[in-house]
């Protein structure tokens, strides 16, 4: 008799938790939906003024939808930039930024949040000042580097600015701190050096967040304009967004053209971005956190 | 709090982990940072030597209204965004995260915004906000002079910051909410915790490392914010006065103008005044960062 | 599982750091300018791209005399141009030949960067106005003169139609625009006159036309205490309140240009250098819009009452550069006859030298634009240089803040002119 009651107790509190678990998923759905839009919506905007007339787009008040949608400035934004350079100088920059960050930030990081030494604060210190400049300040001097060693317009001169990352320092340098000192000890219970411990074990727990700061570190690189445009004269030697500036007329821009050469630079982002997510998320669930 | 580590592997180890990182950060960026410093206490134009001009740079700044109407431009700017930008980039996050379907379609579509070029940001909500002919004032029925208002066009600019920094935050944010196992949270639930109380109590400790860095990182964006207004307000906007940060007077004096020395001096009391709010944050840490798991 | 990744890891770095490398070799012809086996490669630095092909064509018959030089014409977009020339300057990497414009010439001129170019320019061809957007401080030349320009009245025939009113001509005067801005607003609820708060498309015209001045000729002091400069700027500003006038919040987020060809106003100013452009971004208003002279002051306090304010691009090329006789050596074919008259053949600008004006004029009536771009010739008899000195940077921003502030009554009109006239007077004596 008593079991049933109790169990009876519990169906009831599963199924008003379940009442309650629907609700809160119907809330979130639309919530996310809402905010989905929002976020969805300029980039519609993009689309559409890509394929109207420059007339068209400039029309006050806009209009929404194209008169006669045409792919005309598609075309003409492919003949106007090396799309497929701008790709392959995108790309580059961001494997190099990628693995330049992850390496040396996760080292870094490694060492502030687990290791002592003398002068650790000061030296941790130097991180955070770099993240509080403003990074107008670093054009001129940097490119005077660049160019005193003589390699502006080469993918080098693109990563430069990005060989070490402060931002992904001490993103890093968080999870790290996350990481119980146990684990350590263990390793080195079992016989490991430092460095061994850091490649072995810490690293590869620190999956999320190297994710995370990758797609940090593309997306900053990618959206980069002004210093690609500075160190690399030659179009051929450009980034995207660079590349895509030099369509800007003094005074007039033909923003379907201007849409379309952004659209196109968009879409191997996005393909990246799902292709990652997939890689390291969805690993992570696997391994389950600690 | 923390425990000391108990890992004694020679001083030398530490160097050798920060010697890329630091080596770099010093020729790439520390270096450039003195230069400007020096730069602050002189008078230089674009080209020619700078002399050394002592205070003059920082007198003529601190009487400045307009320098004072730049400060607390970008302090506002910073409550506008920081504390609703990181909240609603929590919350996608934690939705994100849920047993939603679709994910993989919602997390690209919150995502978008990262990867759209900023001059269509500007442009898209530039059209938004027109008080004329705007979707918004239109659909609303409205006459807001959301850009041209003094005291609106940063609130808007703030909007459009907000926008861009959702998934950029939200990214950076389901790292350190995917790191909680999901064990803690059935267990609560077995103990009858609601949602809410599950929320404070594991959600957000847990993540708080995650939560400490993304508030850093974008109070130190909001406070050197420069592109976004210089695209969304132009030069003949009346409400330009009560909009320009810092660094937008930073670009006009050292750029524009010439004016190198005064230029630097605005970065460096921009950066003094990164340094002292992060400072708070690092003292506030202590009170509720939880690095212990 | 580990160790592989490990090596994977590695390989990806190897590969990497020469796939790096090789992108140094790789990077396209004539990137650096230099010269290799007797062959000299030039960069040719400008801002606008809608002028790429023009510069090209000019680049190209160059090159078909000169067939071991070879130019390449490299486009900035105009808001990081001048960073970028920056950071050439002080890394000694100047692209061989620059356009240069006149808000900076005087401070590249005077810090030594320019080469003086004196000598290869023949200054019988060019006018006074176009020599002096080219000079330094010191009087000497350091840029061929490339173009020159001018503010046209750009009007559109159908409003007028609608309203019955007659096309702007040359005996058009301030109150002929305010009228027959009054009854296109009457008849067709559009705006009349789009009268904005700019300088060379706005009131500097109307200035110069009432025989006032922005900067005294010494360029030691504003002329915003004139009488005529204030009986302009009076009149000016208050255009904004009739109702056929929107006011500076509507031009803050809608320019006149995009009002304009959407059809919602009836005329603004206009310079020769956007002309083509349009003609070409709105093919479906030809034949519906025109461009008239100016209209004259009807009282000026001195002068006939005619000005359009002129300004104009030169070439440069740096005192310093690794080639510069090459780059001498082309300058002078851009300033030569053939030089501008190629510039002037693909419309990209009107060319400085005189007696080529018809080249750019014919483009239009080449590719059946219906525009009397011949006005814009005919008005640089009375064409005004622009202000500008090399404290104008200065308190070029801190003036234009002031007249949105007698826009917004904030302050009057008194008031704004006399502080103008300070802080001209103010950066003029601190440089």
């Amino acid at each position: 008799m008593k079991n049933n009651e109790a169990t009876i107790d519990r169906n009831q509190k599963m199924k008003s938790a379940g009442a309650a678990r629907t609700r809160s998923m119907t809330l979130i759905y639309v919530f996310l939906i809402l905010g989905g839009i929002l976020m969805v919506f300029p980039f519609v905007w993009m689309i559409l003024t890509s394929l109207k007339t420059n007339a068209e787009a400039m029309m006050i008040p806009p209009t929404f939808f194209p008169v006669a949608a045409s792919f005309a400035s598609f075309t003409e934004a492919l003949t106007s930039l090396p799309f497929p350079r701008l790709y392959w100088n995108t790309a580059l920059l961001i494997i190099f930024r990628v693995l330049c960050a992850v390496a040396f930030s996760s080292m870094a990081g490694f060492a502030f949040a687990k290791l002592e030494f003398k002068g650790k604060n000061i030296l941790f210190s130097l991180v955070l000042i770099q993240m509080m400049l403003p990074s107008q300040i670093f054009i001129i001097p940097q490119y005077k580097m660049l160019a005193a060693m003589g390699m502006t317009n080469t993918i080098f001169a693109l990563v430069f600015p990005g060989l070490v990352s402060a931002f992904g320092t001490f993103f890093l340098r968080q999870a790290y701190l996350g990481i119980p000192d146990e684990i350590i000890e263990a390793a080195y219970l079992d016989g490991c050096n430092t460095w061994q411990v850091f490649t072995r074990v810490l690293f590869p727990l620190t999956k999320g967040p190297v994710a995370a700061i990758s797609i940090f570190t593309a997306v900053f690189a990618y959206t980069d304009l002004m210093w690609p445009l500075i160190a690399n004269t030659d179009l051929n030697m450009m980034t995207l967004s660079s590349g895509l500036s030099t369509l800007n007329g003094q005074f007039t821009t033909n923003y379907p053209v201007l849409m379309a050469g952004s659209l196109l630079s968009m879409l191997p982002m996005v393909i990246l971005y799902l292709v990652f997510q997939k890689q390291f998320i969805e690993g992570i669930a696997m391994t389950g956190g600690k | 709090m923390k425990k000391k580590s108990k890992i004694n592997s020679g001083a030398s180890w530490g160097y050798a982990f920060i010697a890329p990182t630091i080596i770099g950060l010093c020729a790439l960026n520390i270096w450039p940072f003195i230069e400007t410093i020096i730069l602050s206490f002189s008078k230089a134009h674009k080209f020619g030597a700078a002399t050394f001009t002592g205070l003059d740079n920082y007198v003529r700044m601190f009487s400045s209204m307009e320098f004072w109407q730049a400060t607390w431009n970008s302090v506002y700017f910073c409550i506008l965004t920081v504390p609703v930008g990181v909240f609603l980039a929590l919350l996608v996050a934690i939705m994100l995260n849920s047993r939603i379907k679709a994910k993989m379609t919602f997390r690209a579509i919150y995502f978008l915004p990262m990867v759209v070029a900023p001059a269509a940001v500007a442009m898209v909500w530039k059209w938004l906000f027109n008080a004329n002919y705007g979707i918004i004032n239109v659909v609303f029925h409205a006459h807001i002079d959301w850009l041209t208002n003094p005291n609106l066009a940063i609130v808007s600019c703030a909007i459009v910051a907000i926008w861009s920094a959702i998934g950029y935050d939200a990214v950076l944010l389901l790292s350190g909410l995917q790191n909680v196992p999901k064990s803690l949270y059935e267990a609560a639930s077995l103990d009858g915790a609601s949602k809410l109380q599950q929320f404070f109590h594991i959600t957000l400790p847990m993540t708080s490392p995650t939560l400490f860095v993304v508030i850093i990182m974008r109070l130190m964006a909001s406070l050197k914010v420069y592109d976004l207004l210089y695209m969304m307000i132009s030069e003949s906007n009346p409400a330009l006065l009560n909009t320009q940060s810092l660094m937008y007077l930073f670009y006009r004096e050292s750029f524009v103008i010439g004016n190198k020395g005064y230029g630097s001096a605005i970065v460096i009391w921009t950066v003094f005044l990164i340094g002292a709010v992060t400072a708070l944050q690092f003292w506030g840490q202590k009170k509720w960062v939880n690095y212990d798991v | 599982m580990k160790k592989k990744m490990k090596y994977l890891g590695i390989l990806a770095v190897v590969v990497a750091a020469i796939l790096m490398f090789a992108g140094c070799s790789q990077s396209g012809s004539g990137s650096s300018s230099g010269s290799s086996d007797g062959q000299t490669n030039l960069t040719f630095a400008i801002w606008d791209k809608g002028q790429k092909d023009g510069m090209e064509a000019i680049a190209k018959a160059y090159m078909e005399k000169h067939p071991n030089v070879k130019i390449e014409v490299q486009v900035t977009d105009w808001s990081e141009y001048w960073t970028k020339l920056e950071a050439n300057v002080n890394s000694n990497t100047l692209p061989d030949i620059f356009w240069m414009h006149t808000n900076e010439i005087l401070e590249y001129a005077d810090a030594g960067i320019l080469a003086d170019v004196s000598d290869i320019v023949d200054t019988s061809h060019f006018s006074d106005a176009s020599l002096s957007n080219a000079k330094g401080s010191d009087g000497k030349l350091y840029g061929v003169p490339k173009d020159k320009d001018s503010i046209g009245l750009v009007y559109n025939k159908e409003l007028f139609d609608q309203a019955g009113v007659a096309y702007p001509n040359e005996s058009w005067t301030w109150d002929d625009i305010v009228s027959a801005s009054q009854k296109i607003y009457d008849k067709t609820g559009k705006y009349g006159y789009m009268a904005y708060a700019d300088e060379q498309l706005g009131y500097w015209n109307f200035v110069y036309q009432a025989g006032g001045y922005i900067l005294s000729p010494d360029k030691t002091k504003g002329g915003f205490d004139q009488p005529a400069t204030k009986k302009a700027m009076a009149f000016y500003t208050g255009l904004q309140k009739y109702d056929w006038c929107p006011d500076q919040n509507y031009f803050a987020e809608n320019s006149p240009g995009d009002s304009f060809f959407s059809g919602k106003g009836a005329m603004y100013l206009e310079g020769s250098w956007n002309m083509l452009a349009e003609c070409e971004n709105y093919p479906e208003m030809n034949g519906k819009w025109d461009v008239a002279v100016l209209p004259k002051c009807p009282d000026p306090v001195s002068g006939d009452g005619r000005a359009t304010v002129t300004n104009g691009l030169t070439y440069a090329t740096a005192a310093k550069g690794k080639n510069r006789e090459a780059a001498m050596d082309f300058l002078k074919f851009l300033g030569s006859e053939e030089g501008q008259r190629i510039q002037g053949e693909s419309g990209a600008a009107i060319p400085a030298y005189k007696g080529l004006e018809d080249t750019w004029v014919n483009v239009f009536k080449n590719k059946g634009y219906q525009l009397d771009a011949q006005k814009f010739i005919d008005m640089l008899a009375y064409g005004v240089p622009g202000p500008n000195s090399i404290s104008r940077p200065a308190w070029k921003t801190e003036v234009n803040a002031e007249l949105l502030q007698i826009y917004s009554g904030a302050q009057t009109l008194d008031q704004g002119l006399a502080h103008m006239q300070t802080l001209i007077n103010q950066a003029s004596a601190e440089k």
